[in-house]
């Protein structure tokens, strides 16, 4: 065993780190550092840039234009991403679908839908969660019917995260309602722009606009849009959600947010010293660092097993639940170190251009916001308690 | 011992919980109140005066019909409930609290408020004073026969709409000395004001004030115990307050885990979310207690009632935080919407604790007052 990161790694991180330092407009990482609202053209701008470096795809084989990076590089790369606050890479086109059609798609797929996902010529929504299909995901109900040529989908999907921006959507759908809902599932791609889909906004707790509703009336879906096996779509779903599953842990996220937490500690006062000066908030933290500190060999021991070939299993939904959790708590002990700094929200705030004086120290501003928005972590992706059924129904034997 | 409440009080809960819920029946209603140009309905406000819901904050010297902490208790728990931002904590009750404890009590400044044709926000907190009765930036001076105020309040709550504002301000000394302080009243016109919504829906601003004239109320021994006792008297109903909250938030949950359907049964037939929901209705019990012994004791002597008052708001931030974040949890995706009221609820909830001291705040009052 060796924790220290080889000469070649400490090299590549340079590398990405450099990069990033060139390529990433400063309004850019300053507008992510603020949690201001990202435009389409804010993560488009990023994800080209990626893309013409060749390093979107980080998934993927070589064969089909991936970087070849082993799972310390990979990790490595996520992390310096986080920390030049570059803006999140829209993980539904390259991160999971990509994936499925490698494994599942037809050379005619994989030859159209490919490349243009590593040029980024089409924004992927997800179309998986509905409104009587949360946590039993199988239970959906939007119906795709035969029609010879072309199926005729009809349904709603929901929580279709920054589907406002897609071209695209991939969709878990009914083609069977005969039989046991794991087996009449089918996995379907549909045009967003296709007559009868229609998206509407759903606003959060925090006044944002980011997940949508997506409803589909007789919209028409040619049959070649269909990935591998009518009714095998469970098979594929759930390839892809251990994909989904494995960012999710989000190490890099919290390693940023801790930090951000100890800066926040020593600029807040409590009885005229810094707050971090206090035994039981600092306890807190470095409690809170500790957990992160584990996790993030736990992570590293994860995708490492995955690189020789092992499918993330049961592991990832660990990484889930306690990424989630890390995660959460660093925002609670941010929210907590401002004391009543916390209260004042500006939603303008949080536009771009915003040159107004805060209420309080800048960073104040998105600190409650965020806690409440990520409460959502432990919810979406299968929430938590799904996370520990799979567990408990893969390992324990009972 | 007897936990019941007189048949006068049980009267007064009846008719108050009636009249919110008719007013407020659901979220948008809230909304629709806090979009308005005071961040409140002002004639939801004048309604609650002639119903007495203010007078049953202020006690019967003063012209009011309570003041008690039962009544207190009993009235914020229905505000909790109700998700209320009318100014019934900053102007019915800090406010009103300091007006009444000085030498010689503004009794008709308190009949306007009780009237709803008054309105006095109190403003003590400061940028970095975080949740401190005696840390004071603010400065006082006195010239030509007058007093003038220096200085920045921040988190004023109705610091927008208020008519005139109580200011705690230093007459001498350094900033975290507890002797030197000046309580101050002035009118709310003369102050450069910015205001803001809070998270949680309520408004709030921060003022600014440079040679501001002003009416001294009291100083020093008097003035810091003024501070104390409405920070506490704000505590404690607060604490009631998140009682009404956690109970709504618990009532929801509930409901939905009978209505909801997740693998062919309802989401609540599972043990171990029925196990959650047991936890929370066990600390949910905890923290009543924990109100109702701190609202018996509200007027006993400093030391037991702020002992008490700091147990209540401790537990109040520990289970506040548990009954906010396990509630939007079991509900899932539909409570992290605007539209549905149990994210509403969970806010306000959690934001308590970022008033009138903090959990740790409170934990720490409890051992210093404990150890003494």
């Amino acid at each position: 065993m060796n924790f220290e990161y080889s000469e070649k790694e400490e090299k590549f991180r340079t590398e990405v780190r450099d990069w990033l330092k060139d390529t990433l407009p400063k309004y850019l990482s300053e507008k992510v550092k603020k949690h201001q609202r990202l435009t389409k053209e804010d993560y488009e701008l990023f994800m080209n840039n990626l893309s013409k470096k060749g390093w979107i795809a980080w998934h993927w084989p070589e064969e089909y234009g991936g970087t070849g990076w082993n799972a310390i590089e990979k990790h490595i790369f996520e992390e310096e991403i986080v920390k030049a606050s570059a803006p999140r890479i829209v993980p539904f086109g390259v991160n999971m679908l990509g994936p499925v059609l490698i494994e599942f798609g037809s050379e005619e797929q994989k030859a159209y839908y490919l490349p243009r996902i590593l040029n980024n010529e089409d924004w992927w929504a997800q179309g998986y969660s509905e409104p009587g299909a949360g946590s039993d995901l199988a239970s959906l109900k939007t119906t795709a019917i035969d029609k010879g040529d072309h199926y005729l989908v009809n349904g709603q999907k929901t929580w279709t995260t920054l589907g406002h921006h897609a071209d695209k959507i991939f969709c878990l759908v009914k083609t069977d309602i005969n039989v046991k809902p794991q087996l009449g599932i089918s996995f379907l791609l549909i045009d967003m722009d296709s007559p009868g889909v229609e998206v509407k906004p759903i606003i959060t707790l925090d006044g944002e606009h980011e997940v949508n509703e997506v409803w589909f009336t007789d919209v028409k879906v040619p049959k070649k849009n269909l990935v591998g096996k009518e009714n095998e779509g469970w098979t594929y779903a759930k390839y892809l959600l251990t994909f989904e599953r494995t960012g999710i842990a989000g190490v890099p996220n919290s390693k940023s947010a801790l930090n951000h937490l100890k800066m926040v500690s020593r600029k807040s006062m409590k009885n005229g010293k810094p707050l971090i000066d206090d035994p039981m908030f600092s306890s807190e933290i470095a409690e809170l660092e500790i957990d992160l500190l584990a996790m993030e060999i736990f992570n590293l021991r994860t995708v490492s097993a995955a690189a020789e070939g092992k499918a993330p299993g049961m592991e990832s939904s660990l990484l889930k639940i306690k990424g989630t959790l890390v995660r959460q708590k660093t925002t609670e002990l941010l929210r907590k170190a401002l004391g009543p700094q916390a209260l004042p929200y500006l939603p303008e705030q949080f536009d771009e251009g915003w040159n107004e004086m805060p209420i309080g120290p800048e960073y104040a501003g998105p600190i409650a916001k965020q806690y409440f928005n990520m409460r959502k972590i432990s919810i979406y992706g299968g929430s938590n308690e799904i996370q520990k059924n799979i567990v408990a129904k893969a390992s324990f034997g009972l | 011992m007897d936990f019941s409440l007189s048949e006068e009080r049980k009267m007064l809960q009846e008719t108050i919980a009636r009249f919110f819920e008719n007013n407020y029946n659901d979220i948008k209603k809230r909304t629709e109140y806090l979009n308005m140009n005071d961040g409140f309905s002002k004639k939801f406000w004048k309604e609650s005066s002639n119903l007495g819901v203010i007078s049953g904050l202020i006690s019967p010297s003063f012209g009011g019909l309570g003041g008690s902490g039962e009544d207190i208790s009993i009235i914020f728990e229905l505000i909790g409930k109700s998700l209320c931002i009318e100014p019934f904590l900053s102007s019915g009750l800090l406010s009103s609290t300091i007006l009444s404890s000085i030498k010689n009590p503004k009794t008709e400044l308190i009949n306007k408020i009780i009237d709803g044709d008054l309105l006095v926000s109190f403003a003590h907190m400061e940028m970095n004073n975080r949740y401190e009765d005696h840390f004071v930036e603010s400065k006082a001076f006195f010239e030509n026969e007058n007093w003038k105020l220096n200085g920045c309040k921040s988190f004023v709550i109705n610091g927008d709409s208020a008519d005139k504002v109580i200011i705690s301000a230093r007459i001498e000394g350094e900033i975290n000395d507890k002797n030197g302080i000046g309580l101050f009243l002035v009118d709310n016109n003369q102050i450069n004001n910015r205001s803001y919504n809070t998270i949680d829906g309520y408004r709030a601003a921060e003022l600014n004030f440079n040679n501001l004239n002003a009416e001294l109320l009291c100083k020093d021994d008097l003035a810091l115990e003024c501070i104390i006792k409405a920070n506490s008297a704000g505590a404690l109903a607060l604490s009631a307050e998140a009682v009404g909250i956690m109970q709504v938030c618990f009532d929801l949950t509930l409901d939905y885990l009978k209505t909801r359907k997740q693998f062919g049964k309802s989401i609540g037939a599972f043990q171990s979310i029925q196990h959650r929901m047991v936890d929370m209705m066990l600390e949910i019990e905890q923290v009543r207690s924990a109100v109702m012994l701190a609202s018996s004791t509200f007027e006993t002597n400093s030391s037991t009632r702020d002992k008490n008052i700091s147990a209540a708001k401790n537990l109040v931030g520990r289970v506040g935080k548990l009954i906010a974040e396990e509630s939007i949890q079991l509900h899932g995706g539909i409570a992290m919407t605007w539209e549905y009221s149990v994210a509403h609820y969970a806010k306000r909830l959690i934001m308590i604790d970022h008033l009138m001291g903090d959990a740790d705040y409170h934990r720490d009052r409890f051992k210093l007052i404990s150890s003494t």
